[in-house]
């Protein structure tokens, strides 16, 4: 063979085993995990819904049965099996009619709660509150979710009122960004970086003064974006003791120009998952989403080795499986590939939150799983009606005592905006309401 | 489809006016599902890119476009850094700010036989599908009796790639000469392998692959949408990081944009280079203050390398540079900066150069006819092909094309090489077309393109003997509508689809909007060995409900079913006859219950070619790129203008100077 490689491992630019000081532990109250407040949240998406009620209506396979504390988890649930004792399932939650039948109409409500996508998502919101002292308030990584040249529609998170933001879909870049010069690897004070930063803002305020009420609002992100990086630049202040040693991501199993090859996309999730959770071990951001894919999603999950979806001779796509036809019927291509895709979303979903369980959090409290709050979602609910009744939402994590899951929880009819209320709540945001239609959090979540 | 759907669809007519109007678009949430209001930077929701003509009233009211910041593109960031510096070709490309990443190379296989007797080896892998005969697209090894060694060597993209071997189509081996593996799912290991090919040609400068892309808000084709240019946190990175890797270039690189000599006085130096460099970098002279901090800034290290490495970062990185305004006096009209940024960047993506700096400094740009002089100036050197080709391929929306997933096995052949020979003859015949021909027609109609060896090969005709000549298309093709870009975007990865090309062709190219499929509408029919794509999507024509929208999608799309899912020709679909007639029913507006009936794809080309709606359409699809916004109801009569020039005088760069020099443009509220 004549050009054997080598595993490929992404490492932080300061030298292997030099302890890098965690970021955490300066920041104020928001961020002070007192006993039921979760340190962090992390969203994670994938693309297309679930096998739901069925249009000839049959239940859902997705859905827990049971009462609260004695039920059974779902087939396509049976992954979190062993995490389910760290999960709260949700059954009956809705993101109201407005555009229910449409992948794009789902993926604007999802995190916003608003139709259309008109407010900000609740990512953005608590990275602008609970996440704000974090070097980075926000963390969206993506895995081919902007394959395509897609438009903005694909994307989940908003950062102002109808506006989505692009995730990074390069581990790589998004390594470099964490942890090269710049993120945290580069966190010493620099004063002629200062300057520069000094200046920047100064032009931005002489901009946003000259021009009245003329996009204000632009320029006030603007703004904030700036201040954002500034206080990053100074470096960590005061506390530490906790380190983070020499941080590394796998990223073998792809390559230059293959970051949107579906073959890839396994390799690629996974290294941007393992970042995620590394990020927030080290203190670098609070708030986080992973997207997988994007709605009406093209990727051709029968090209991942190595799984039960694997057929190299017959291409079946995430959203070409998700119209499987009227009813659950194993013996139609379609609803067999929609069936395992679906499984495999949730095992991915499983070893995110096995990963957040086997580190301890550095800032003391048990395992980062018990300290932080994690949703799992999707557009629509069952991926062939469309429908955004029945939602297939799963929580995770403890959220420092907040929460108590190993449970199932039915919210009949109650609007989703509720439940990223819930989370904001966790998260130590008292807000009264989130989105449209909110009417407090729901009951019988948060301890 | 659900009974419950059928019983709403039993009433019959009331009903198909219901879906009817959910296939338009027309804005409101029907029962059937969503329709329309795709448009969020708007604001309105009024427009959802449906029609505006039909509209009552009169276009007496002063045309007004909106203040705004738009924020550099990535590609009009790229271009501007280039031209600032005036960089020499290939300075500053390395690693990630490079573009034209390598492209296929050769990589040799060998398996030591080790005395043993084989029939056949074959390498299988990621890079062909895994597929393990040449029967299935795989690749074979030959055997070198001398050497005891079965060889062979492949040519594939760069990239990280798992393989084995397999003996006589049956007994599959990890590499023995390469310790890398990983699990292959079957309790055994595959072979992992990082293949690496040299660069190709001389690359250039892409500091903007450090920023995040654009987001582009639904049915907005263009990268430059105003409302969605934000600054977060992570473009605010971003631009930091490209300014310090823009910064050591240019100071290695400093004869086109330092106006010092080796012995000047720092503040000499510094108050020319601040002075001059300064009044291209914000594209407007600084005011008193504003100079004097950044001299501050170049001096107060007493050092000029570094003070200059401080000046060029924050500017690089100011708003100043970052945005371009379109914001006006007290009355709302732009300045001559102002409107010398508008021309440079809608006609060159990139920032003015010297003569209209100087248009702008002597007041040239004040009144309309000196900007149509220098929109003229700007439309007929040749740098504004690379805007226009970007025009071109962000309204047809086929970038894709460089990324879009094609079955291995059903196209062994494809790789980045021809995919870009794809995008460019897109690229390359658009822009002709607009710049050179004018006639909007010709989109549709011509009978040549500009193909490369690559793609000539892949069209099955002769290349161009000079490639910056036209070439002949063969007889099957005929305008962009036969270009492998858009058959190829429009697609799945190993089947047509109907319904992406004609909805490519309502979307893009007649600026007609159809809802969403409403909810349980089911799925594409299922593949059929035993049937073409044709006979599998009768349900949508057979089925009155899904009639009333699909009889809009896929009659038109089936004028496209003799291309395959990449785009190759093809007279038979499993061994059937592929028809390719159909009928673009109300080609001139969804509803009219008109019929344009053709035979086949240049047919379909030829009744574009002589239509209304796709001039109209693209008149609009360039008011927005030029505005960078979707139009509003109160956008209408610019509009119509643009479309009435274009009617008027056949030809692209007639209405695009109107455009430029319309009182909207010119002035805003």
């Amino acid at each position: 063979m004549s050009l054997p490689t080598r595993r490929q491992i992404l490492r932080a630019t300061a030298a292997a085993g030099l302890a890098l000081p965690l970021w955490g532990l300066r920041g104020g109250n928001s961020s002070r995990a007192a006993s039921g407040t979760a340190r962090r949240a992390i969203f994670f998406y994938f693309p297309d819904g679930v096998a739901g009620p069925s249009q000839d209506g049959e239940p859902s396979e997705w859905h827990c049965s049971g009462s609260e504390n004695s039920f059974e988890l779902s087939s396509l649930l049976a992954p979190l099996g062993a995490l389910k004792s760290e999960c709260l399932f949700l059954n009956g939650l809705t993101m109201g009619a407005t555009d229910s039948g449409s992948h794009p109409g789902g993926a604007k409500k999802l995190l916003t709660a608003v139709d259309g996508g008109n407010g900000p998502s609740i990512d953005q919101a608590l990275a602008q509150t609970a996440g704000k002292d974090a070097p980075f308030r926000h963390l969206y990584l993506g895995a081919m979710a902007a394959q395509n040249s897609p438009s903005g529609d694909k994307f989940i998170s908003y950062p102002s009122p109808g506006q989505t933001q692009a995730p990074e879909d390069d581990p790589r870049a998004a390594f470099a960004a964490l942890f090269g010069a710049g993120g945290m690897g580069g966190g010493m004070v620099d004063s002629a970086k200062q300057r520069v930063l000094e200046t920047a803002i100064a032009d931005a305020e002489a901009l946003r003064s000259s021009l009245g009420d003329v996009e204000r609002a632009k320029l006030d992100l603007h703004l904030g974006s700036l201040h954002e990086l500034e206080k990053r630049l100074q470096g960590p202040m005061g506390g530490g003791g906790a380190s983070c040693d020499a941080p590394t991501i796998d990223t073998s199993g792809f390559g230059d120009g293959q970051l949107y090859d579906s073959a890839r996309f396994p390799a690629i999730l996974r290294a941007q998952t393992d970042l995620m959770v590394l990020a927030m071990a080290c203190g670098l951001t609070r708030v986080g989403v992973i997207q997988g894919s994007q709605h009406t999603s093209e990727l051709v999950m029968s090209r991942f080795e190595g799984t039960e979806m694997f057929t190299p001779d017959f291409d079946m796509r995430s959203h070409q499986a998700s119209h499987y036809g009227p009813n659950h019927d194993l013996g139609k291509p379609e609803y067999a590939a929609y069936v395992k895709h679906r499984r495999w979303w949730v095992e991915q979903f499983a070893y995110l939150l096995q990963q957040l369980k086997d580190r301890p959090d550095p800032e003391g409290g048990g395992s980062m799983l018990d300290t932080s709050i994690v949703l799992l979602c999707s557009e629509v609910c069952d991926g062939n009606t469309h429908l955004h009744d029945n939602m297939p939402f799963v929580l995770a994590g403890r959220a420092g005592g907040a929460l108590s899951p190993g449970r199932l929880l039915t919210f009949e009819g109650r609007r989703h905006a509720d439940l990223l209320l819930t989370i904001a709540h966790a998260m130590g945001q008292g807000w009264a309401s989130f989105g449209e239609q909110s009417s407090g959090p729901l009951p019988g979540v948060l301890g | 489809m659900s009974d419950a759907v059928r019983r709403r669809a039993d009433p019959g007519a009331l009903l198909l006016i219901a879906a009817l109007a959910a296939c338009r678009g027309d804005g409101r949430a029907g029962e059937a599902g969503e329709a329309g209001g795709t448009d969020s930077s708007s604001g309105s929701g009024s427009d959802g890119g449906s029609d505006t003509q039909g509209e009552p009233g009169g276009c007496d009211g002063v045309d007004l476009g909106q203040r705004q910041l738009r924020l550099l593109t990535r590609r009009e960031y790229d271009n501007t850094i280039r031209d600032l510096f005036v960089l020499p070709p290939g300075a500053g490309c390395e690693g990630d700010a490079c573009a034209g990443a390598a492209a296929a190379c050769a990589l040799a296989f060998e398996l030591p036989a080790g005395g043993q007797t084989w029939g056949t080896v074959h390498v299988a892998g990621s890079f062909n599908a895994w597929a393990p005969t040449v029967a299935a697209g795989g690749w074979a090894l030959a055997f070198d009796e001398g050497a005891d060694v079965w060889r062979g060597e492949f040519s594939f993209d760069p990239g990280t790639y798992q393989y084995k071997f397999v003996i006589d189509g049956a007994n599959w081996l990890p590499d023995p000469g390469n310790p890398e593996g990983a699990p292959d799912g079957f309790g055994g290991e595959n072979s992992v392998i990082e293949h690496t090919c040299p660069p190709g040609q001389a690359g250039e400068f892409r500091p903007s692959s450090l920023l995040p892309v654009e987001s582009r808000p639904e049915g907005f084709a263009f990268d430059n949408n105003a409302a969605a240019g934000l600054v977060t946190a992570v473009h605010a990175d971003g631009y930091l990081r490209a300014a310090e890797r823009v910064t050591e270039v240019a100071l290695a690189n400093r004869d086109g944009w330092l106006p010092c000599a080796p012995g000047d006085a720092l503040d000499v130096c510094a108050d020319a280079f601040i002075g001059q460099f300064g009044r291209r970098a914000f594209r407007r002279p600084l005011a008193a203050d504003e100079r004097a901090r950044y001299v501050a800034l170049v001096t107060g290290e007493g050092d000029l390398t570094t003070g200059l490495r401080i000046a060029l970062q924050a500017m690089l990185i100011s708003p100043n540079f970052l945005y371009r305004r379109e914001v006006g006096g007290v009355d709302g009209t732009l300045g001559g900066d102002e409107i010398a940024s508008a021309l440079a960047y809608t006609l060159w993506g990139t920032m003015p150069d010297a003569a209209l700096f100087t248009a702008a400094d002597e007041g040239a740009l004040a009144s309309p006819a000196g900007v149509e002089a220098e929109a003229r100036r700007l439309l007929a050197d040749p740098r504004a092909h690379a805007a226009i080709g970007a025009f071109a391929i962000q309204w047809l929306g086929v970038e894709p094309i460089l990324t879009a997933d094609k079955s291995v096995a059903m196209f062994p052949g494809v790789n980045v090489a021809l995919r870009r020979s794809m995008l460019e003859e897109t690229r390359r015949f658009v822009t002709h077309v607009m710049l050179e021909d004018g006639r909007p027609g010709e989109l549709f109609a011509a009978d040549y393109s500009f193909l490369d060896p690559t793609l000539a090969e892949f069209y099955g005709v002769a290349a161009s003997a000079d490639e910056s000549a036209t070439a002949p298309l063969p007889p099957n093709r005929a305008g962009l509508l036969g270009h492998a870009s858009v058959l190829g975007t429009y697609a799945h990865s190993d089947q047509s689809s109907p319904i992406r090309r004609g909805l490519f062709v309502r979307r893009n190219l007649l600026c007609q909007e159809l809802g969403p499929p409403p909810p349980n509408a089911g799925g594409v029919p299922e593949v059929d060995p035993n049937a073409t794509t044709r006979e599998r999507f009768r349900q949508h024509s057979d089925d009155d409900f899904c009639r009333a929208c699909h009889q809009y999608i896929d009659e038109l799309g089936f004028g496209f079913e003799r291309f395959d899912a990449l785009g190759r020709y093809r007279e038979q679909e499993n061994g059937m006859p592929v028809e390719p007639g159909g009928d673009m029913n109300d080609l001139e507006g969804l509803g009219l219950g008109t019929h344009a009936p053709y035979t086949d794809l240049r047919g379909l080309g030829a009744q574009l070619a002589a239509a209304e709606s796709p001039r109209a359409c693209l008149s609009r699809q360039f008011f927005r790129y030029s505005r960078g916004q979707h139009e509003v109801s109160a956008d209408r009569c610019a509009v119509d203008a643009l479309t009435a020039k274009l009617g008027e005088t056949d030809d692209v760069r007639e209405m695009i100077v109107a455009a430029l020099t319309s009182p909207g443009f010119l002035r805003r509220k």
